[in-house]
C-alpha cells in the first residue's frame, strides 16, 4: 500500500483514525506494518503490500 | 464467508474473470469519469475495470477476498481488504459497484470465494441494498455511483432501494443478452446535499 493512502482509511467499525505502523517498505510501498485503531484497541495487519480492514474477530 | 486460505498464492479459479457485465460497466465508468475524480470501485474481482479506466486523480479498489486482492496486487492496483468500502473515509466523487447478483438461497451457498461473488441473497438484491445504506459514507456531496443491474434482481425493486436509500437514479447504458437476460448501468447522485 502506497503510504499516502493512510490519508483515507478509518476504522472499518469505529471510523476513527488509525496509526501507521511500518514494518518493511521499499521505494514503491509499504510491504508490512500494521494500522492501529487506539479507540477500539485493535490492530489490522498490512501483508504483502495489502492492508486488511476486514473486522480482525471473523478472519484469522 | 467461505474460509480464509493460509497461503498467500492467489488462485484464479476464486475470482471473478470479466464478463458482458464487466465490459458494460467499463464503458459506463469510462464515459462517466473525469480526469479529477477520485475514484473507488467496490469489489474489483478481476481488476478489470479498474486496470482499464481513463486517467484520474486516484483509482482504489475494495475487495473481502484476498485472492481478488493478491491478484490485484500484483497488477500494481491500490487495493484495500475491506467489505463494502468499511475501511475508508468520505474522499471518493465517483463509486464503481458490479453487485454479486445470483439470486441465491441459503442452501446453495457454497464454501467458496467465487460462489460468494455472485451471491446476492435470495432474492439478489442483498448487497444492492446493503451498498447503497453503506456507501454514503465515502463518497463526496456531490459524488456519483455507477453500478451494474440485471433483470434477474428486478429493476423496480432495485430501483426502489436507490430511492429510499437516499439516491437519485438514471439509467445511462443497456444491453439485452442473447437469453433475454437485461444489463443496465445505473448513475446515482445524492438526493440531498447536506448543507449546514
Amino acid at each position: 500500500m502506497k503510504r499516502e493512502l493512510n490519508d483515507i482509511l478509518c476504522c472499518p467499525v469505529c471510523k476513527g483514525d488509525l496509526e501507521l505502523v511500518v514494518t518493511e517498505e521499499n521505494d514503491v510501498e509499504i510491504l508490512t506494518g500494521a494500522l492501529i485503531c487506539h479507540a477500539c484497541s485493535v490492530t489490522y495487519p498490512i501483508d504483502e503490500g495489502i492492508p486488511n480492514l476486514l473486522p480482525q474477530n471473523t478472519t484469522s | 464467508m467461505p474460509p480464509y486460505p493460509t497461503g498467500l498464492v492467489p488462485d484464479k479459479n476464486q475470482v471473478y474473470s470479466p464478463r458482458e457485465d464487466t465490459f458494460l460497466l467499463l464503458r459506463a465508468a469510462n464515459n462517466e469519469i473525469l480526469p479529477a475524480d477520485t475514484v473507488l470501485e467496490v469489489g474489483i474481482g478481476s481488476a478489470y475495470i479498474i486496470w482499464n479506466l481513463s486517467p484520474c486523480k486516484l483509482a482504489l479498489g475494495t475487495d473481502i477476498n484476498p485472492h481478488a486482492a493478491l491478484l490485484a496486487h500484483t497488477q500494481g492496483v491500490n487495493i484495500i481488504r475491506t467489505d463494502f468500502a468499511d475501511g475508508l473515509k468520505k474522499y471518493f466523487s465517483l463509486v464503481i459497484f458490479n453487485p454479486p447478483y445470483l439470486p441465491t438461497s441459503p442452501e446453495e451457498r457454497g464454501d467458496d470465494w467465487l460462489e460468494f461473488a455472485l451471491d446476492g441473497g435470495p432474492d439478489g438484491r442483498e448487497p444492492v441494498n446493503a451498498f447503497c445504506t453503506r456507501i454514503l459514507n465515502v463518497l463526496n456531496d456531490s459524488g456519483r455511483v455507477v453500478m451494474l443491474i440485471s433483470s434477474l434482481q428486478d429493476f423496480s425493486s432495485c430501483e426502489e432501494i436507490f430511492s429510499k436509500t437516499g439516491f437519485n437514479y438514471t439509467v445511462v447504458d443497456t444491453e439485452k443478452m442473447e437469453d433475454g437476460e437485461e444489463l443496465r448501468v445505473y448513475k446515482l447522485t445524492r438526493k440531498n446535499q447536506m448543507i449546514f
